[in-house]
């Protein structure tokens, strides 16, 4: 049992010190401005998007 | 931005990221390592263990601080965030990144439809490459901050966030462009209006129906989180022959339409010239775009008469007709009593709090935490968030005001910042602290729609109602008449402030008319006020650093000062969210 318990604490203690290490160091920031944002822009710079200019313009009934 | 712009600087931060690691590389190669030892030993020599052990543990004094060193390059990034102490430190990590980030996934799957976020960020640009570089948009705006003040301020931006969520999870659950066309219950059952058009006027539905405002997520809550999104529909506006001068703040509103970025989650619209008239034009053309039954709601331009306050009464109980005969759910009065209840108890707080900003020392809101949150909710109206977050504030607040904390020790100038502020500089006023001591107490935006409304009869609900949107936001004391604008005197006084920040947004029509009047008055009152000018959404006008630099000179050269935080004086952040 307690060694179960150690072993929860351990993995506790890993994913703290990861966790603490992206915040201190901006990596959550870094990647989204790296990586994460280029790759958005590239996706909807390419995006296909009807052309709603088209739309008619018509006298609309009163409501 | 133009597309090829875009496109370039995505490969420019790219090739940026590569030379960075080959200088990096070459660094190590070519470093003199017995110059460098020598340096180490140099250092180990004078290193004050004690003085070491105190910024560990209470963070370093701010004269000390040199926040201006952190950033990378242009981008604003940090190369590390910053060591506020122990506690503070260790309080941003659990409390406000960590914690954020977990209720902001727990938010997504208590929306109408979870899996739906991922389809709506793989399908606007404003939700794709905005909303999830949130956490820099609180490190921006709660930079240098500590104890009660970074308590209280990070969870103005907790309910923001959390609202945010909320309304975009509902737009997504509802968007016929997600679900193949098709119209379901949320789509039936939702009301989209314009972000000016005040989420009290939909109250009776509140138990059958949701109300999303349409341009206040797409739109105005990137501007804050993260202004390269913007520009695309400013440009998409101007691509179709408008001329760059009117307001950026209709073109982008406009512009999103121009791009079919722009979720189609209701059958139908409430509009309104968004207190400034140079937007009907934005209402035309939403209600072209959109081409579904639509009701124009205008905010009168001179409210005080009061056979205008009629007219606004009227086309309120026009709207409330209108919406039951598009829904066909029929107008509760009950419910509309429960929520304008519900909402008194937020102006009562804020009224609190205005008094402990006002009077005391304690006040633990910064200024960009009082200036957005107060237009939030203001606008959105009675929400459960906005209660959980009022309720941590008043500890926070009963804490400080009982134990007497002096929550900005090193306010130089009490200032109020009054008219319209720069959306994509929000944060120019934790800036302005830490580097010059301005300490923004309050500011315009917050003064607006300072309403109760009355639940005792119909009619006195309806003529708080609309009272309430005739105060809306740029009416009421930017575009609703010189009387209210120069409101700013009785407030300076009200509010204990020395100093003003004025903001001048330059293709505003409205507010440049009255510019000379304004400058007239400061010299005649002898009042030290610094004018900001920006274009509201559009950092390329006037860019952040220019912004400062205005700040800067002035404190300098009229007041004498010296920066307290002198690596914050110039720095490039031009390429930052």
């Amino acid at each position: 049992m307690l060694k179960v318990l150690f072993k929860i604490i351990k993995v506790l203690a890993v994913v703290w010190v990861v966790l603490f290490t992206v915040f201190f160091f901006d990596l959550d920031g870094k990647f989204l401005y790296y990586v994460w944002e280029p790759m958005m822009i590239k996706r909807f710079d390419n995006m296909k998007r009807p052309d709603l200019t088209g739309t008619p313009y018509e006298r609309k009934e009163p409501v | 931005m133009s597309e090829r712009t875009i496109k370039e600087t995505a490969a420019e931060r790219a090739k940026a990221a590569k030379n960075a690691a080959k200088a990096a590389a070459s660094k190590l190669r070519h470093a003199d390592y017995k110059k460098a030892a020598e340096s180490v030993r140099e250092k180990a020599r004078t290193f004050d263990i004690k003085k070491a052990a105190r910024d560990f543990w209470y963070g370093k004094p701010h004269e000390e601080r040199r926040l201006g060193d952190l950033y990378i390059g242009n981008t604003g990034l940090y190369k590390h965030r910053e060591w506020r102490g122990f506690k503070d430190t260790m309080y941003y990590f659990h409390m406000i990144w960590l914690y954020n980030y977990v209720h902001m996934v727990t938010d997504i799957l208590s929306g109408d439809d979870p899996l739906s976020f991922f389809a709506g960020t793989m399908r606007y640009r404003w939700m794709g490459q905005t909303y999830l570089t949130v956490m820099h948009w609180f490190d921006r705006g709660l930079e240098g901050l500590r104890g009660p003040a970074l308590a209280a301020s990070a969870w103005h931006y907790r309910g923001m966030t959390n609202e945010t969520i909320r309304q975009f999870m509902r737009m997504f659950a509802a968007d016929k462009k997600l679900h193949g066309g098709k119209e379901n219950k949320y789509w039936k059952n939702t009301i989209a209006h314009d972000e000016t058009v005040s989420g009290n006027i939909f109250y009776p539905w509140r138990d059958v129906m949701d109300d999303v405002a349409l341009q206040m997520i797409p739109y105005f809550v990137t501007c804050h989180v993260n202004n390269h999104t913007v520009l695309n529909y400013i440009d998409a506006m101007q691509s179709i022959g408008l001329p760059a001068d009117p307001c950026p703040m209709c073109q982008a509103e406009a512009g999103i339409f121009v791009l079919d970025d722009y979720p189609d989650y209701s059958p139908v619209m409430v509009t309104s010239n968004e207190a400034c008239d140079g937007s009907v034009a934005t209402s035309v053309i939403q209600d072209w775009f959109l081409n579904r039954p639509l009701f124009a709601m205008p905010q009168p331009m001179r409210f005080d008469d009061p056979l205008v306050q009629k007219h606004c009464q009227e086309e309120i109980e026009e709207c409330w007709k209108f919406v039951e005969e598009q829904t066909g759910h029929p107008f509760n009065w009950e419910e509309y009593k429960k929520h304008a209840e519900s909402f008194n108890k937020l102006t009562d707080f804020e009224h609190e709090k205005w008094d402990v900003a006002a009077n005391t020392p304690y006040y633990p809101i910064n200024g960009v935490a009082q200036a957005l949150y107060r237009i939030y909710y203001s606008q959105d109206g009675d929400r459960p968030i906005w209660h959980f977050v009022d309720a941590h504030v008043r500890k926070i607040m009963n804490k400080t005001v009982k134990n007497k904390i002096v929550t900005f020790p090193k306010t130089r100038h009490r200032a109020i910042a009054w008219s319209c502020a720069p959306l994509y500089y929000s944060n120019w006023c934790t800036w302005a602290y830490n580097c010059w001591g301005i300490n923004t107490i309050i500011n315009m935006d917050s003064l607006m729609f300072d309403q109760y409304l009355r639940t005792d009869t119909y009619e006195h609900a309806l003529e708080d109602l609309a009272t309430f949107n005739e105060l809306a936001p740029m009416r009421s004391m930017a575009v609703g008449g010189h009387e209210h604008i120069f409101r700013l005197w009785e407030f300076m006084e009200k509010f204990n402030c020395d100093f003003v920040v004025m903001y001048d947004q330059l293709q505003c029509k409205g507010m440049q008319g009255i510019h000379g009047m304004f400058e007239d008055e400061f010299r005649k009152r002898n009042i030290h006020a610094v004018w900001v000018p920006h274009a509201l959404p559009d950092k390329r006008t006037v860019s952040r650093k220019e912004i400062r630099k205005i700040i800067s000179d002035y404190m300098y050269t009229v007041m004498h000062e010296e920066p307290l935080d002198p690596s914050l004086v110039d720095f490039d952040d031009s390429e930052s969210w």
